[in-house]
């Protein structure tokens, strides 16, 4: 995103509207500017229409910028996985889809959410130490498709600088490995620059359990009393 | 996407916080469920929400519910209740309609359990919100993230929330419109502006 200098009149109001404060003044020329290294090019400043003078402005992004809008906009679609957003249809629709079987785990690794950012590189070290463990990463993922090596889980180098509002690695593991796979995410989280935050998938148990709860209370971690919960609606082909 | 998942908050105050979505799978049901995607909209404008929407058409600040049931080709519906009642109906009459989409309920899950056993249905699959670790110094305060991650897409920036504090307090806005001026920049028409305003008040008495 860019402030156009000519048109700007210094009001400020922007800065407040901005996701990972990458507006600042530059005292001067007495306008507003946007850091283009800090901008995730989620377009929230733009859609606000908020500028009294018309000043914000969506240039034209070129490889790899594009990635930034393409992880930050819901707006845009990823050409990977065809949705807005940054993740897959998950669990949303697994009523239908049966992508997470019963003695199997879903996990979510949310980097830069909430309102932090992340760069590549956090992602790719996290990548890398999980396909150490023998991940497979969920072939629909916008994080996996821009992935040289999958086995390794090596990016491509050209995208590793670049700053997103959030990228989301994604894989299935079965139940048993679920504890190995949540040590090496702890273990590894006070190495990144950002925050991850984690989401847990399972098939609810025949008497309301869910398998995946007590594994993760034992490493530590802490549930939160909300969840997300597909009700089993959903059929295929009607 | 998990953009209904991480709302942070304690159980009083996400007991007023239930989000509904509506989605059809691609290459499954995604193929002519266009028409049925109406229907659903249909279906929660005869219950009580305080927004409702999707990232295509627009959120309830964007756009109508009128709008909303007669658009082509939504992959998504949203619609956020603050009560159990609502939330109740809006379910009985998914399941009545039988449109065979999946539907997903983010919110205290022994709430949305109940409701589920209220309705006859049963949970199947379940997303379960973990802590965040890594850089959590940077987050912001508690406050400000129980208002900002309930646009999962982070559209809503911390340094709005305080900025339309200031205003709030300076008499330049009402703590409505503070925080329906945040639930407009989350396109997917997820955020609670009731909730926000009630977070919002808190934080001025406690100042």
């Amino acid at each position: 995103m860019r402030i156009d200098p000519e048109k700007c009149v210094n009001c400020g109001t922007c800065q407040s509207y901005c996701t990972v404060r990458a507006i600042r003044e530059d005292p001067q020329k007495e306008v507003r500017e946007v850091i283009e290294d800090e901008c995730v090019e989620c377009g929230v400043c733009l859609r606000a229409g908020i500028c009294p003078a018309d000043a914000i402005f969506q240039p034209e992004l070129t490889w790899p910028r594009t990635v930034r809008q393409e992880f930050s906009n819901p707006l845009i679609r990823h050409p990977s996985t065809d949705i807005g957003g940054r993740g897959t249809e998950e669990m949303k629709t697994n009523d239908v889809t049966n992508r997470f079987k019963p003695g199997f785990v879903g996990i979510g690794l949310e980097f830069g959410r909430p309102n932090v950012g992340t760069r590549f590189h956090d992602v790719q070290l996290m990548a890398q130490a999980l396909a150490s463990l023998g991940v497979q990463f969920e072939p629909q993922n916008p994080v996996t498709a821009l992935m040289i090596d999958k086995n390794k889980g090596i990016l491509k180098p050209e995208i590793l600088s670049e700053k997103v509002l959030s990228a989301i690695i994604e894989f299935i593991v079965p139940l048993e490995k679920l504890e190995e796979v949540l040590k090496k995410v702890k273990e590894l989280t006070p190495k990144l620059s950002t925050v991850v935050t984690i989401d847990m998938i399972s098939r609810v148990g025949e008497d309301g359990s869910i398998p995946t709860i007590p594994i993760a209370r034992k490493l530590g971690f802490t549930i939160r009393p909300n969840a997300k919960v597909n009700v089993g609606l959903g059929r295929p082909g009607m | 996407m998990t953009h209904t998942l991480h709302r942070r908050g304690d159980e009083i105050s996400l007991s007023e916080d239930y989000v509904l979505l509506v989605m059809p799978a691609r290459g499954y049901n995604l193929e002519g469920s266009s028409e049925k995607m109406k229907k659903v909209f249909e279906i929660i404008s005869h219950y009580k929400t305080v927004n409702f929407g999707n990232a295509r058409v627009g959120n309830s600040h964007r756009t109508t519910i009128d709008k909303l049931m007669t658009a082509e080709n939504q992959r998504i519906a949203h619609a956020v209740f603050t009560d159990r009642e609502n939330l109740l109906g809006c379910l009985k009459e998914l399941k009545e309609k039988d449109l065979g989409i999946s539907v997903v309920v983010s919110g205290l899950y022994d709430h949305v359990v109940q409701c589920c056993h209220s309705t006859g249905l049963k949970p199947h699959t379940v997303n379960n919100s973990l802590e965040t670790l890594g850089a959590v110094e940077k987050l912001p305060k508690q406050e400000v993230l129980e208002i900002i991650t309930m646009c999962g897409h982070a559209m809503v920036s911390p340094d709005l929330v305080e900025h339309l504090l200031g205003e709030v307090r300076e008499g330049k806005r009402s703590l409505d419109n503070a925080a329906v001026e945040l639930s407009r920049l989350c396109d997917c028409g997820v955020f609670n502006p009731y909730r926000a305003a009630k977070i919002m008040k808190k934080m001025l008495n406690s100042k």
